[in-house]
């Protein structure tokens, strides 16, 4: 008797330890249902040195939200989204997920912001479940991580082609010397975009030259360069480095003629701002610019404008349109569940300001038909004639 | 093209040398590594910076002010971090770990402060103009530099061989007890190297800042690695060895950089460091004086 | 209560694991210090045996141990080259030998298109974990508290107090400081590959400057009087800036102010005990 009663108290014991686990496990869950709302998580670079594409990207969601909320959410309830400043830090980036799945509960991960760190924190996410989707990072490999990581930003291998091949049809650009910079991850995986398209255009190339993104000094690289006599430069490089080579370029005495051709790194206004006049006549090729005339884009425009007292930015403009996308999914997947969420995304179809857009199979953007080549004038990005 | 590869290369060297010279000058005198000296560098440039944007003073008389100015700083900073090592007759040791977390210190507020973009002279302030001279391209900048440099090095020679003050400064390298013993004013000897190092370091700043016309609060750290190399290939403390081995490291880097492969351009300072403390660790032209443990 | 653990040990992981790496990287830089050495290569090292072992994990496919032999060989191998010939120069010239060393592996790792260049390395297998990362902790103090009250232990505290002298007695000053600094290296290394195998994903740029100081900070703020000092000085840095995250920018910051203040102010470190040795006078 006294045995059983030992076994009764031990089973009772149990017990009130696994409701208590339940409990204390279930409770953000709880938490999060009484709200209401459908939780998002999104990692960013909101502080240090890459802070101003983090920023623009923030940006673009928040108007987005601002706009699906007002329209009545998503299952008939307001979307939330849960900031992580990952400072451009890969352990950041990592840990930030693991604090929006574990703690937050969130259904679905926006970010992050640099390729390092999807590399990094996309893993993490996969191996959970729970759908991550990048809509900045355009390095090679990112999606091959998992069934579950994503992204809606055009990796570089679908818009340098493009400009490669208008710069040769229209430009008669035929020999050319390439620079870029080798010890960054976006840049170098740039530069191998380059190398494939330029020998499949026929494009010949005398040179390739490298640097550090911090360099400053270019002027071993291009007195080289110039005694080669290309036609064009091609370079994959950030802001900072791609401004300093055109004022070198410039001090150097290179003709006008010669243009620099980049890929999605230079393609910011502030190169104009930094280079000034040196900058003229740089290429580059973009799904997005802030003047395309078309509807959608007009309204995104003038929202931003509205809202935010500066002009959007094509991170601002990615991220706008991939909170609409993420949104749809949701709708479509009639809960917010992580593996639905998932299921839907890969059907969803969705036209916004860069145009049409869907996933193809390996979860990279589908549409490449809003492809336009750019080219600087006096400090902003206009289509090449 | 090899003419005006050449002329990168002494031009870059030039600037090599000069930093290396004030950084070799604290060495040789006080015996300390003091690792602030780059942030003497950064501090120059963004002083030139604020002096022709913000004040509106010309380019030349910025490019002299930031000079004092950062040799008023070394003077506190050693002040402040130094002089009480030295009175409490701290390990060697000692002295590199403070100046170590000081540098830490210094880079990161100001880059906390200022953000890590790269700045840039406004047109107005200063426009580099090239001319052409015997088929190579020379501009105003790199013009300036090699005047500075060769202004710098007979005004120090000067000051160190012909001076009185230049004697006691010899003394005090030589042996600081001695020195003390007869009568020389260690204290007052310390702030005139710190401020004549300091000084050095903010001129090699705002010359580079003008030459690539960029400015960014970590400039000075990637200055100090060439640095290190430099002066470990000069022998510590030796002046004319920093001369020396700065243009040569910067000859050597451009034609790397021109001839064999630009990504290998920045290992060369290392690759050389290293070999020569494997086989002349007192440097080029050191001599066996060195302290040896 | 195992699905609250679990959802806990998930969401701090980094931070827990970071807790014992890096408390091993505090141990390596007391070798070097306890010598009266300074290396400033310790982050160069982490990433040499950080590259080495995911190298061996991901393109042969090794077993974990076997890798581990490589990310502490390698390192110290690279020791052996960095420091032999500044052994019979002043510290001053081992500390800015090693000082340009990351610098020139970042270079390395960027151009070595087998290792992933710029990209990085990922899909390092997840291996290692709690139990490995906190037992090699264990270990190496248990280790590092023996050594210290041997006659070897002693030998060093006679060549950080006074070099010359502890050379006078009859003490090979080279051939210790050499092994201090090997041994560092191999200690360094293994970190790495822990690192590296629970973070799945390398990058040139990880090894930097930056770390090496913050490496020498902890060993610093927890003072080297004794081995535990470096590794309770690694466990406050590193839960310091989790609990001071609104710091952002400003954390680097408090890192230079905590070095420059125990130099000065606190030669001894935060824990100043002392180790106790056998015929010590007390």
């Amino acid at each position: 008797m006294k045995f059983v009663q030992l076994k009764r108290g031990l089973r009772a014991g149990a017990l009130a330890a696994s409701v208590l686990a339940t409990g204390m496990a279930g409770a953000p869950y709880a938490m999060a249902q009484a709200k209401t709302s459908v939780q998002l998580g999104a990692i960013e670079v909101l502080s240090g040195p890459n802070a101003k594409y983090g920023v623009s990207i923030k940006s673009g969601f928040d108007l987005a939200l601002s706009e699906i909320n007002a329209a009545g959410g998503v299952l008939g309830a307001p979307l939330a989204i849960h900031y992580e400043d990952s400072a451009g830090n890969k352990d950041q980036a990592v840990n930030a997920v693991r604090k929006l799945i574990g703690a937050d509960k969130v259904s679905l991960i926006l970010g992050p912001t640099l390729s390092g760190e999807m590399f990094a924190a996309g893993p993490v996410a996969n191996a959970q479940k729970i759908p991550i989707v990048g809509t900045s990072t355009t390095a090679n490999g990112i999606t091959a991580l998992g069934n579950y990581v994503f992204r809606t930003s055009l990796p570089e291998s679908d818009v340098v082609p493009v400009t490669l091949k208008a710069a040769r049809d229209k430009l008669g650009v035929k020999k050319v010397a390439v620079m870029y910079g080798n010890d960054d991850a976006f840049t170098k995986s740039g530069y191998d975009v380059m190398k494939a398209a330029l020998t499949k255009l026929g494009i010949e190339t005398l040179t390739t030259e490298t640097f550090g993104g911090k360099d400053t000094d270019f002027s071993a690289q291009l007195t080289k360069i110039k005694a080669m006599n290309p036609d064009a430069i091609v370079v994959s490089a950030l802001v900072q480095a791609g401004a300093g080579i055109m004022l070198e370029k410039k001090a150097l005495g290179f003709s006008d003629k010669v243009r620099i051709i980049g890929g999605n790194g230079l393609n910011s206004p502030k190169i104009g701002e930094i280079a000034g006049a040196a900058a003229n006549g740089t290429l580059v090729g973009s799904p997005w610019f802030v003047g395309k005339q078309d509807a959608a884009n007009v309204k995104f425009v003038g929202a931003y404008k509205a809202k935010y007292n500066a002009e959007p930015d094509q991170f601002a403009a990615q991220a706008y349109d991939t909170l609409f996308i993420v949104a749809k999914a949701i709708t479509a997947a009639g809960a917010a569940d992580p593996q639905k969420i998932r299921d839907a995304l890969v059907n969803v179809k969705y036209s916004g300001v860069l145009g049409p857009s869907a996933f193809t199979a390996d979860r990279n953007p589908a549409d490449t038909s809003g492809v336009v080549v750019l080219e600087m004038e006096d400090g902003k990005f206009a289509p090449l004639k | 093209m090899l003419g005006q590869q050449l002329l990168n290369g002494v031009v870059l060297g030039a600037v090599y040398a000069l930093f290396a010279l004030g950084f070799t000058l604290i060495f040789g005198v006080l015996g300390v590594i003091n690792l602030t000296y780059g942030f003497y560098f950064s501090a120059g440039a963004f002083l030139a910076l604020y002096f022709t944007q913000g004040l509106g003073i010309s380019m030349m008389l910025a490019l002299l002010l930031a000079g004092i100015v950062t040799g008023g700083i070394a003077v506190i900073l050693d002040g402040l971090l130094l002089t009480p090592l030295r009175r409490a007759k701290a390990p060697e040791l000692a002295s590199l770990m403070v100046t170590l977390g000081a540098t830490l210190f210094l880079y990161s507020l100001m880059s906390a402060y200022f953000g890590t973009d790269i700045r840039r002279l406004p047109p107005k302030v200063f426009t580099n103009v090239g001319f052409n001279w015997l088929g190579l391209h020379i501009e105003t900048s790199q013009l300036l530099i090699l005047v500075t440099m060769v202004v710098i090095v007979s005004g120090l020679g000067w000051l160190t061989q012909r001076t009185r003050m230049g004697l006691a400064i010899r003394a005090l390298a030589e042996n600081g007890t001695a020195a003390q013993l007869a009568g020389i004013n260690a204290g007052a000897v310390t702030r005139i190297v710190s401020f004549l190092s300091g000084g050095i370091g903010g001129l090699a700043g705002v010359l580079i800042g003008m030459n690539y016309n960029a400015i960014e609060p970590y400039m000075g750290e990637q200055m100090m690695l060439k640095g290190f190399a430099v002066v470990i290939m000069g022998g510590l403390g030796n002046i004319r060895g920093a001369l020396v081995a700065g243009l040569m490291l910067g000859v050597l880097e451009t034609l790397t950089a021109g001839y064999i492969g630009s990504s290998l351009k920045d290992a060369v300072g290392f690759g050389l460091a290293v070999l020569t403390l494997w086989v002349r660790p007192v440097g080029l032209f050191g001599r066996a004086t060195i302290k040896r443990a | 209560m195992s699905a609250f653990f679990a959802n806990l040990l998930f969401t701090y992981q980094s931070l827990i694991y970071g807790l014992g790496i890096n408390a091993i990287l505090g141990l390596s830089m007391y070798v070097v210090l306890a010598i009266g050495q300074l290396s400033l290569g310790q982050a160069a090292f982490m990433g040499v045996g950080a590259y080495a072992s995911s190298l061996l994990s991901v393109k042969l496919g090794l077993s974990f141990p076997v890798v581990l032999v490589a990310a502490a060989g390698v390192p110290a191998m690279l020791a052996l080259l960095v420091s032999v010939p500044t052994l019979r120069l002043s510290g001053v010239y081992l500390a800015i030998a090693t000082i340009g060393l990351g610098e020139v592996l970042r270079l390395f790792y960027v151009n070595w298109d087998y290792a992933g260049g710029a990209l990085g390395l990922s899909g390092i297998p997840d291996r290692g974990g709690f139990f490995t990362i906190f037992g090699t902790l264990a270990l190496l103090l248990a280790a590092a508290f023996a050594v210290g009250r041997s006659r070897i232990g002693r030998a060093m505290e006679a060549i950080r107090e006074d070099e010359q002298a502890a050379g006078v007695m009859g003490i090979d000053v080279p051939r210790y400081k050499l092994a201090a600094l090997v041994i560092s290296a191999a200690i360094a290394g293994i970190a790495g590959a822990y690192n590296a195998h629970v973070t799945a994903f390398i990058a040139p740029g990880d090894y930097a400057f930056d770390n090496a100081v913050t490496i020498l900070s902890y060993a610093l703020l927890g003072g080297i009087g004794s081995p535990l000092g470096p590794v309770f000085g690694a466990f406050l840095l590193t839960a310091l800036p989790e609990l001071l995250r609104p710091l952002h920018d400003y954390r680097l910051v408090l890192n230079g102010l905590i070095i420059v203040s125990v130099v000065i102010f606190m030669p001894r470190g935060l824990f100043s005990w002392h180790m106790r040795r056998i015929g010590a006078a007390k």
